[in-house]
């Protein structure tokens, strides 16, 4: 189960946060990006397009923080996602030298989640944009 | 068109006692929303606390375009949960509801039947169900003890007098 996996993998993805991404962009702008990259809503009961999000793949190793990486309707690159779990960072767990989806990022939301499949504990969602015409795309 | 998933957990009859009748919801179908905010800060269902006749049918819907959410009543025969339904009832899960698809459960053994919300337990989404009244012949009331829920979980059950009183209990800041 996923929850599991994530669980199991925790310790793994905080060795494994892969810095070297960032140097492999090129490969991430359009979806599907390469394996290990999985399209979340074939891992976890959620819809393929997230309001907000866009249609996210992720590498299962790094659950739960990610990153994420939230694509358009049209397939492009729009975001890089992590999700944090509160109790994680009360527990005092830093989330250090996450990759990125892309180098330019245009703005920044941070916001509570209460919890979906995958990170079903409450968690912060630190949404990196892009492009500035990003947050419009995923709307819906 | 909604996908439905069906299931009817049917179980024994009941008497009806004599006393002063509560309000209690007599439709043969009433509804169950599951909801959140568009960014997820919150979840709940709508209502939390539902009073309803026996042979009431349940039909859970998952109405936030966002998230899936489960209907899970609390009980050992899933995932190793505490009981927190009536004895005799049969227990139920809808699995993880996509938005727009529902799940339908018929409950007819009286008592109060807690459930909650997989991913979702730890935001307090959670709810309860009153069906019948208390005398009914095999009326079972609120589940004793916390066993292994969360505390957030355990403060989201609307208290049985207040929905056999009321009929039907919204989340704290819903309407």
């Amino acid at each position: 189960m996923f929850p599991n996996l994530a669980t199991a993998t925790f310790g793994v993805a905080l060795m494994l946060a892969v810095p070297a991404l960032a140097h492999d962009e090129g490969a991430l702008h359009e979806t599907p990006p390469p394996a290990p990259y999985a399209k979340v809503s074939d891992l976890v009961a959620l819809p393929d397009f997230l309001p907000g999000l866009g249609t996210l793949f992720v590498d299962p190793a790094t659950l739960p923080a990610g990153p994420f990486l939230g694509y358009d309707r049209d397939g492009k690159l729009a975001a890089t996602i992590y999700m944090t779990p509160i109790d994680s960072l009360q527990n005092g767990t830093a989330y250090d030298d996450l990759a990125v989806g892309a180098h330019d990022v245009s703005s920044v939301d941070i916001y509570y989640n209460a919890g979906h499949p995958g990170v079903d504990k409450p968690h912060a969602h630190v949404v990196l944009f892009h492009d500035e015409d990003a947050k419009a795309r995923l709307a819906k | 068109m909604p996908t439905r998933r069906q299931m009817l957990a049917l179980g024994g009859g009941g008497v009806a006692a004599l006393i002063a009748p509560p309000i209690v919801h007599a439709a043969q179908v009433e509804e169950i929303g599951m909801r959140g905010r568009a960014r997820g800060e919150h979840v709940w269902f709508t209502p939390a606390g539902l009073a309803v006749a026996q042979g009431t049918l349940l039909r859970f819907v998952n109405h936030d375009a966002g998230n899936s959410h489960t209907a899970t009543c609390y009980h050992p025969a899933l995932f190793d949960r505490p009981q927190r339904i009536p004895e005799g009832a049969t227990p139920w899960d809808s699995g993880f509801l996509l938005p727009g698809e529902a799940f339908e459960v018929r409950l007819t053994v009286p008592g109060v039947y807690d459930y909650y919300c997989i991913p979702h337990e730890h935001a307090a989404m959670v709810g309860r169900i009153v069906v019948g009244r208390p005398g009914d012949h095999g009326w079972l009331g609120a589940a004793v003890g916390a066993g292994d829920l969360p505390d957030v979980a355990l403060i989201g059950f609307p208290a049985v007098e207040a929905i056999l009183g009321a009929g039907r209990v919204m989340a704290p800041g819903q309407s």
